[in-house]
């Protein structure tokens, strides 16, 4: 039997199975906790137990010491769930997050608008007041028939919140978006959970920011662009949409009309494969080389925002950090795929969140 | 919407803390931290500094105090169940002897050099976390040396274990590598110890003594490396601290930091030699086999840990591909040395039996039938004759690592690695590209290496002949040295033995 762990102090609750331990449920659903040795000796992952039953597992007495575990304390490493958790982690709360309760909605598909050759974009009407969300958030979409709920950022501002628009790419072989591509209707009803996630615009930094997309990655830097022009933010502001070729890029008259009419917003499509008969003019190859071209001096005193694929995203971070810019100012949305948590790398814990 | 947020964990401690730190006003920065710039280590900001020590000093000594109690109520239990005899096999005593001549004064100088750095770096952050370490570390060498001491009261090659450490030959390895990063600048010594030593390495030597401990019937030991584990979090955290700040704060300070980790990867590893040969050939039940300690701890957790640091730039240790294929070599070449040498050590030295040639075998499969079990082989047999072979010429050393030059070409295992740098007229010998290129970059430090072989040749070491040479080590001949066979420990290991089976009847 599962049970839920909510982490204070951000608030986020992951789902940990019977036998798991807590830390291996918070890293594997994106949540971040100090950590070192993962076997319960060193005492880095201590967390202080807030509510719930836990099993303190294979605690050595000298890393969770007796007055630590009847003060409430535990290792996130060795501990298991006995009941539903609340534990307070040394993680940092960030001002710029709001607390949003998770709440399931019935969705009903009100446009389907063909993008490129593989993306759709689906949009959803909630019923009443719709969902409060920040921009950048994703939310979970259960398809008819189709096991498992697949996550999609939202690519709409939140000021429409009974409306939700999605940019789904076709996954070869991929039941979902399969389905969405070939037999999604409008009139359709979906099931669509939210809001989730941590990847949101720190809007009380005053900083220029760089936003780095890949494919559809476009999603969530579109809807934060959407909502600093709409607010009247001025900070310069950088996007760099990067796809594969001509056929392959799309909101680009919707970028562009918005750079003629925002001053502060420059936006970069960046082709890595132009096709002959593109007739492309623009930046080509990878979008962290056309970041490097367009900062020659580096990257200090702006804040990134990155959403792609994983290989394009490691890149901009290695970009990035050769060019000064470090973690405590580059954001990402961590996607957690199938493959990803089984290709059971080790990760070191130099990096938090990145 | 937003419910009431609580104050995190580090905003308390930051809010308990601040104000630490303040601008001199009767004397100039500079003379107040005299060694802060010679390094060329550039800090623009220290507040960048995210301190991983949230611990006030009430709670650290809360949690010590209950380490200790817990740590000694072991001590005790064990003195009083005659825990030695429970250990798989006497042989086992020489790793401990081994650890407390070779590693435990290695935690006071650890104790030492943090204290120092903690005088010595501008920065408030660091500055606590270094004193703190350099507290727990004066912790495990009391412990250690509070846990073997019930050793001592049975066996030989205990006694004298911190003067032996200042002077026999091989223990200037472990020696001369913490004066090395004691003889650095702060920043240097930050990168040697708190992140080579304590991150990259520290599991290797750490787990397979402590685990040898385990598999091997010494809950003593078991428990002092737990209780020393407990303070380890600190410790890598601020290891890791440490190289994200110097990297992320000027670009100028990757390339020297580079040569930092390039340098005590290197050291580190030479060090760990020691270890090797324990896991190897000195634990009487093993853990597994120090290639596949190398795997687990060095490649597979120092790739992930290499991987994320690449992305400041920094690269893989060089000569971490050498280090890694030598582990096949390693372990056999080091104990070979000690079998050769050992009425010159303060432990008792074996051949593998035919089982333990069998399991080195298994682990090197490539290595150990083809080089090294003819030449155990051949030793066995001179033993038969009665003709036990010791090698009487003093070796010549490595003038970095301090180790014989007893080392096989990396890609030819024939010849003898051996490398020569020129220097102010005179010759240095070093055993390998990696000690050569720390040699080369730095040749007026470690042209005044304390070798013990030349100062032995200089007469600074109790005379000429090998009975003064011991007098001076304080090494017992004929109880702390030479083979394990015939050993006074052997012959009080039999007795208790005897005794044992006598009332199992």
């Amino acid at each position: 039997m599962s049970h839920v762990l909510t982490i204070e102090p951000n608030g986020d609750s992951v789902e940990v199975a019977e036998g798991q331990t807590l830390l291996d449920a918070c890293l594997r659903s994106g949540v971040w906790l100090p950590h070192a040795c993962g076997h319960g000796l060193c005492g880095s992952c201590k967390v202080e137990v807030l509510e719930g039953e836990i099993d303190h597992g294979d605690a050595s007495a000298f890393a969770l010491m007796d007055f630590e575990r009847s003060e409430g304390k535990t290792l996130a490493c060795t501990a298991r769930c006995l009941s539903d958790v609340t534990i307070e982690a040394d993680i940092e709360e960030d001002p710029d997050g709001r607390r949003i309760p998770v709440r399931d909605f019935t969705a009903t598909v009100v446009g389907l608008t063909k993008l490129t050759h593989d993306v759709m974009e689906v949009r959803l009407a909630l019923e009443g007041a719709g969902m409060e969300f920040q921009a950048g958030h994703y939310v979970n979409v259960g398809f008819p028939g189709i096991e498992g709920a697949r996550a999609f950022s939202l690519a709409n501002p939140p000021s429409e919140p009974a409306l939700l628009e999605l940019q789904i790419r076709r996954v070869p072989g991929g039941l979902a978006t399969g389905y969405v591509h070939e037999r999604l209707a409008v009139g359709d009803q979906l099931t669509v959970t939210g809001p989730y996630g941590r990847f949101f615009v720190r809007k009380s930094s005053p900083l220029p920011m760089i936003f780095l997309a890949g494919g559809t990655g476009l999603s969530s830097p579109r809807a934060m662009i959407l909502d600093l022009l709409a607010e009247g933010r001025t900070e310069p502001m950088l996007l760099i949409h990067g796809v594969r070729a001509r056929r392959d890029l799309y909101d680009q008259a919707l970028f562009e009309d918005l750079a003629a009419r925002h001053p502060n917003l420059t936006y970069i499509p960046v082709l890595s494969e132009p096709a002959a008969d593109d007739g492309w003019s623009g930046e080509t190859g990878f979008v962290h080389e056309a970041l490097q071209r367009h900062f020659p001096e580096g990257f200090a005193g702006h804040k990134a925002y990155l959403c792609g694929p994983p290989p394009m995203v490691e890149a901009c971070i290695r970009t990035l950090m050769q060019g000064r810019l470090f973690e405590r100012d580059i954001y990402t949305e961590r996607f957690l795929t199938a493959a990803s948590l089984e290709d059971g790398k080790v990760k070191s814990p130099v990096f938090k969140r990145l | 919407m937003n419910a009431p947020l609580k104050l995190g964990l580090k905003q308390r401690y930051s809010l308990l803390t601040s104000g630490l730190d303040w601008t001199p006003s009767y004397q100039p920065f500079e003379k107040i931290y005299p060694y802060a710039e010679f390094e060329g280590i550039k800090i623009h900001d220290w507040s960048k500094w995210e301190d991983p020590f949230r611990l006030t000093m009430d709670a650290y000594w809360k949690f010590q105090a209950e380490k200790e109690r817990k740590l000694y109520a072991v001590l005790d239990s064990f003195a009083q169940n005659n825990g030695q005899m429970n250990l798989s096999d006497v042989r086992y005593v020489n790793a401990l002897k081994l650890f407390l001549t070779g590693v435990s004064p290695l935690e006071y100088q650890a104790h030492r050099g943090f204290a120092h750095v903690g005088r010595h770096v501008p920065g408030v952050g660091p500055r606590i976390a270094a004193q703190m370490q350099s507290l727990d570390e004066l912790r495990h060498v009391q412990t250690q040396v509070h846990t073997l001491s019930h050793y001592n009261k049975f066996f030989d090659g205990f006694s004298e274990f911190r003067h032996m450490h200042d002077r026999v030959w091989y223990l200037s390895v472990p020696k001369s590598f913490f004066d090395d990063a004691r003889t650095a600048g702060p920043f240097e010594y930050f990168i040697a110890i708190g992140f080579a030593f304590e991150y990259v390495l520290t599991n290797l030597l750490f787990v397979p003594f402590m685990s040898g401990a385990a598999y091997n019937g010494d809950l003593a030991t078991v428990t002092f490396g737990f209780s020393a584990q407990s303070d380890e979090s600190r410790h890598m955290t601020l290891g890791i601290e440490v190289i994200k700040f110097l990297l992320e704060q000027d670009p100028g300070n990757l390339p020297i930091v580079q040569k930092w980790v390039d340098k005590w990867f290197w050291r580190g590893h030479r060090v760990l030699g020691l270890v090797a040969m324990m896991m190897d050939y000195m634990l009487p039940k093993k853990i597994m086999s120090w290639r596949e300690a190398w795997e687990i701890y060095f490649t597979e957790a120092g790739g992930s840990l290499f991987e994320d640091l690449a992305r400041y730039g920094l690269k893989v240790p060089k000569y971490a591909d050498v280090a890694t294929a030598e582990a096949d070599h390693l372990s056999h070449q080091n104990w070979a040395t000690f079998y050769q040498y050992c009425h010159a050590a303060g432990f008792h030295t074996w051949l593998p039996s035919a089982e333990e040639m069998d399991w080195l075998s298994e682990k090197y499969p490539t290595t150990f039938d083809k080089y090294y079990r003819p030449r155990f082989e051949m030793w066995a047999e001179m033993e038969k004759e009665g003709k036990r072979f010791y090698n009487n010429a003093l070796p010549q050393l490595c003038s970095v690592c301090q180790i014989p030059m007893v080392y096989t070409e990396h890609g030819d295992h024939g010849a003898t690695s051996f490398r020569v740098s020129d220097y102010k007229g005179e010759k240095y010998h070093t055993c390998s590209d990696g000690c050569k290129d720390i040699f080369d970059g730095e040749p007026e430090k470690y042209s005044q290496a304390w070798l013990p072989v030349h100062q032995i040749f200089q007469g600074n070491c109790g005379g000429a002949g090998l009975e003064d040479v011991l007098k001076w080590y304080k090494l017992n001949l004929g109880a702390d040295n030479l083979q394990q066979a015939g050993s006074p420990d052997q012959k009080l290991w039999d007795e208790w033995m005897a005794a044992k089976d006598k009332v199992a009847g």
